[in-house]
C-alpha cells in the first residue's frame, strides 16, 4: 500500500513537467531580428510615390555614415527627404528638394539613371549603387 | 617340430624385443636430452666481450653525433629567432608606414573636402547669372547651414584668371545625399559601440522540470578591436542590467533577481582582456573572425576569469555581429542554485550566450 502511495505522488510530481513546455531560445534566434526580415518585396515598375517614408533598415555602405532617411513624396513628382548623417562622431542633417519619377526603369531621382525600386506592405526598397534603403510608409500627425 | 617350436619361440622373442624398444622409448623420450658439444678449445675473442665493445663504440659515436646535432639545432634555433625578430621589426615598420600613409590619405581627403566646399562657394559668385539645372536637387546640409563656409577672395577684375581648379571627385552619394568616404576596415584597430534594443544576453538552464532560457536585451558596452592583430590585444567591456533578465515565469523571475541579489549588484559585467584568434579563424576579405575571448566575468560581485568562444562578422548594414557561448557554474559565482523542496533543481551548470551587435565608432570617439 505503501509503495502505490509513493509511486502515485511521484507522478504527482512528475506529471506537471508535461504541462509546463520548455521555453529554451534556439541558437539561431539568438540574435535580435527586424521585421524587415520578413518582407517579401516584388518590383514595382511605375508605381506612384505619395506620403511620408521613413527608413528602417539601411544596407551597404550608405549604412556606414547614414543613420535615418525621411522622404516625403508628393504625387505632382516632386519630393523633400532628410537624412541624418554621423560622420567622425558628429551627426548632421542633410535636406534635399527635388523631383521623382517612377518608370518602367525604376526610380528616378532629379533626372539621375533610374534606381530598382520594390515595394512589400506599407514598405519600399530602394536598391543603390552603394547601398539599399528599405522605407516604411508613415504619418504625417 | 622342435624347430618349428624354436622359430616360433625367436619370432616371438623379436617382436618381444621390438616391444620393449617401442616401449622404453616412449617412456624415456621426454626425458633423453641430446648435447653436442665440442671438444675443441675455444681460440677465439669472446663474442659477448664483442658485442660489449660494438655497443660502446655504437653509444660513443651516438652521443657525438647527439653533440653535433645539438648544435647544429642551437645554431638553426638562434637562425630562426633572429629571422623572426627581423621579420617582426619589418611588420612593424610596415605598419607603421601603412598607418601614417592612411592619416596622409585621411588628410588629403579633408583637404578635398574643404576644397569642394570653397569651389561650392566660389561657384555662386563666378557665375551669378547662370540658372542651376532644374534636375539638380538643392542639398543642404545643417552644419554647413550654421557655418558659414570661408570663400576666399574673388581676384580682382584685372587679374589673370587663376588656374583652373582640378574637377574633384565627387563624394560617394547615395540617392542625391552627399556622404563623405567612410570605409570600414576591420583588419585595424577600431572601436565598437553596442547598439542598444539590437543586442541580447542570455542563459540556458536546466531544470528537473524543464529547461528554460533567461534573457535581457539591457545590454551596453564597447570594445575596440582589430581583426588581424596577431597578439589580439582587444579590450573592452560589456555590461548587462541582471534586473532585467526574464525567463518567462513570473514567480521564477523574482527567484532569479533574489539569487542573483540584483539589489546589491545591479551588473553583470564581462571585461575583455585579449582575443586569440583560432587557427585560420580570421578572414579579412570576408571580414570574419573566430576565436576564443579572454576575460574576467563578474556575476554576483564575484569576479572569475573566463574564455568564451565567439565568432564575429560585419552585416549588410555593416554593424558587427558578435555571437558566442560558454558553459559556467553558478556555485563559482557564489549564486545559489535554486531548488524547490529539494524536490525540483536546477543544475549549477548554465550556458552563457552573446548575441550582440556594434557600430564602429570614429577614432576618439567616446
Amino acid at each position: 500500500m505503501r509503495s502505490r502511495l509513493a509511486i502515485c505522488g511521484l507522478l504527482a510530481l512528475v506529471a506537471p513537467s508535461g504541462c509546463i513546455a520548455s521555453n529554451v531560445v534556439a541558437t539561431g534566434d539568438r540574435l535580435v531580428t527586424t521585421p524587415v526580415v520578413a518582407l517579401h518585396f516584388e518590383p514595382a515598375p511605375g508605381l506612384p510615390l505619395q506620403g511620408l517614408y521613413e527608413s528602417v533598415e539601411i544596407r551597404g555602405d550608405a549604412a556606414l555614415s547614414l543613420r535615418k532617411v525621411y522622404y516625403l513624396f508628393d504625387t505632382g513628382g516632386t519630393y523633400t527627404a532628410a537624412a541624418l548623417t554621423e560622420v567622425d562622431g558628429v551627426p548632421s542633417f542633410q535636406t534635399l528638394n527635388g523631383t521623382w519619377k517612377s518608370t518602367a526603369a525604376g526610380l528616378e531621382l532629379d533626372g539621375r539613371p533610374p534606381v530598382l525600386l520594390e515595394q512589400a506592405p506599407q514598405h519600399l526598397r530602394i536598391t543603390a549603387e552603394n547601398g539599399v534603403l528599405v522605407l516604411r510608409a508613415a504619418n504625417l500627425q | 617340430m622342435a624347430t618349428k617350436l624354436l622359430q616360433w619361440l625367436g619370432a616371438l622373442f623379436i617382436v618381444l624385443l621390438v616391444a620393449t624398444a617401442i616401449g622404453g622409448l616412449l617412456v624415456l623420450k621426454d626425458r633423453v636430452r641430446v648435447v653436442v658439444q665440442s671438444d675443441a678449445p675455444t681460440s677465439g675473442p669472446d663474442p659477448t666481450a664483442l658485442l660489449r665493445d660494438d655497443v660502446q663504440v655504437l653509444a660513443s659515436r651516438m652521443g657525438e653525433l647527439q653533440a653535433a646535432l645539438s648544435q647544429n639545432f642551437d645554431r638553426l634555433q638562434a637562425a630562426i629567432e633572429e629571422r623572426t625578430a627581423a621579420r617582426h621589426a619589418d611588420v612593424i615598420a610596415l605598419r607603421q608606414e601603412v598607418g601614417t600613409a592612411r592619416q596622409l590619405l585621411d588628410r588629403l581627403t579633408q583637404d578635398l573636402v574643404a576644397l569642394r566646399g570653397q569651389v561650392r562657394g566660389l561657384q555662386p559668385q563666378a557665375a551669378p547669372q547662370q540658372q542651376p539645372a532644374p534636375a539638380n536637387p538643392r542639398v543642404e546640409s545643417a552644419a554647413e547651414a550654421a557655418v558659414p563656409v570661408e570663400v576666399a577672395p574673388s581676384p580682382p577684375a584685372h587679374a589673370e584668371p587663376a588656374p583652373a581648379v582640378p574637377q574633384a571627385k565627387p563624394a560617394p552619394g547615395f540617392l542625391s545625399f552627399s556622404l563623405p568616404a567612410v570605409q570600414f576596415r576591420c583588419d585595424e584597430l577600431q572601436d565598437y559601440a553596442l547598439l542598444p534594443g539590437l543586442c541580447r544576453v542570455g542563459f540556458d538552464a536546466k531544470s528537473t522540470l524543464h529547461d528554460f532560457t533567461g534573457v535581457t536585451e539591457k545590454v551596453a558596452g564597447r570594445f575596440a578591436a582589430d581583426f588581424d592583430d596577431p597578439e589580439g590585444a582587444w579590450s573592452g567591456e560589456v555590461t548587462v542590467d541582471a534586473g532585467s533578465l526574464v525567463t518567462g515565469v513570473e514567480g521564477r523571475d523574482t527567484d532569479m533577481w533574489e539569487h542573483l541579489a540584483t539589489k546589491e549588484h545591479p551588473q553583470i559585467r564581462f571585461a575583455i582582456q585579449r582575443f586569440r584568434p583560432a587557427p585560420g579563424g580570421i578572414d579579412v576579405q570576408k571580414q570574419t573572425a573566430r576565436g576564443d575571448i579572454d576575460g574576467k566575468m563578474t556575476i554576483r560581485g564575484q569576479t572569475r576569469s573566463l574564455t568564451m568562444p565567439v565568432q564575429l562578422e560585419v552585416d549588410p548594414q555593416k554593424r558587427v555581429v558578435v555571437s558566442g557561448q560558454v558553459p559556467l557554474k553558478l556555485s563559482d559565482y557564489g549564486v545559489p542554485v535554486p531548488s524547490q523542496l529539494g524536490i525540483i533543481n536546477m543544475q549549477d551548470e548554465v550556458v552563457v550566450w552573446i548575441a550582440l551587435r556594434a557600430r564602429m565608432q570614429p577614432k576618439g570617439h567616446k
